[in-house]
């Protein structure tokens, strides 16, 4: 048997920025019991694009970067 | 997995949450936003992506049924003492009835997501997405001579 103890001090947030929530996801301020998210994703592979589309112009300081 | 509801917690059993203020731009397509308590929630997604070259007016119709991805069973924790308590014993300690948060700001909520300012017990969410493309395959080269 596994004894697992939560102690929960204070807790205040200053403030929370979210860009998105989506697809059967959460965002919750409060105390929850039973959490399940299952996501299931098929998708082809033209649609995944390996390596950059557009080529990148060089940075400004080109010079100066270590490169890859 | 009901276990848990009934174990026990010390100091402050319900926390309250407060929150300052709230900003969302956009809460679309079966999107939650509550604030207070919520008992079950049960958020199902179902999506069919589909990037064709046709029109869809003359490209027809796609049906969930003919993948199967969408009836596929979830994945299941088959274990009787987990179930009895058995396994976790989880003990939680609220050391102060409050959860204060100044400001929220989200720009959007979509497809069956919930925001919730308050406690929850249960959350079951399911997200199902299929992408497919209808293009015709490249034609290979020409045999030599044509």
């Amino acid at each position: 048997m596994l004894h697992f103890k939560v102690i929960n001090h204070q807790l205040c947030v200053g403030q929370i920025e979210i860009l998105g929530v989506s697809s059967a996801s959460m965002m919750q301020v409060g105390d929850t019991d039973i959490v399940s998210l299952y996501a299931m994703f098929d998708t082809p592979p033209e649609s995944v694009v390996v390596g950059p589309i557009a080529p990148f112009p060089l940075p400004g300081n080109a010079a100066g970067t270590e490169g890859e | 997995m009901e276990s848990y509801s009934n174990q026990p917690v010390e100091g402050f059993p319900i926390r309250t949450a407060y929150v300052g203020s709230v900003c969302i731009i956009s809460a679309s397509q079966s999107a939650i936003v509550q604030f207070g308590d919520r008992a079950e929630t049960n958020a199902k997604l179902r999506a069919l992506a589909l990037q064709r070259q046709e029109d869809h007016l003359t490209g027809g119709d796609v049906f969930f049924e003919s993948y199967a991805i969408f009836d596929r069973p979830l994945p299941e924790l088959i274990d009787p003492d987990f179930d009895r308590g058995q396994v976790v014993q989880l003990q939680r300690t609220n050391c102060s009835p409050h959860i204060a948060v100044g400001h929220i700001q989200v720009i959007a909520t979509s497809s069956s997501a919930s925001l919730l300012v308050g406690n929850g017990m249960r959350l079951t969410g399911e997200s199902r997405i299929k992408h497919i493309r209808q293009y015709p395959r490249p034609k290979p080269f020409p045999p030599v001579g044509c």
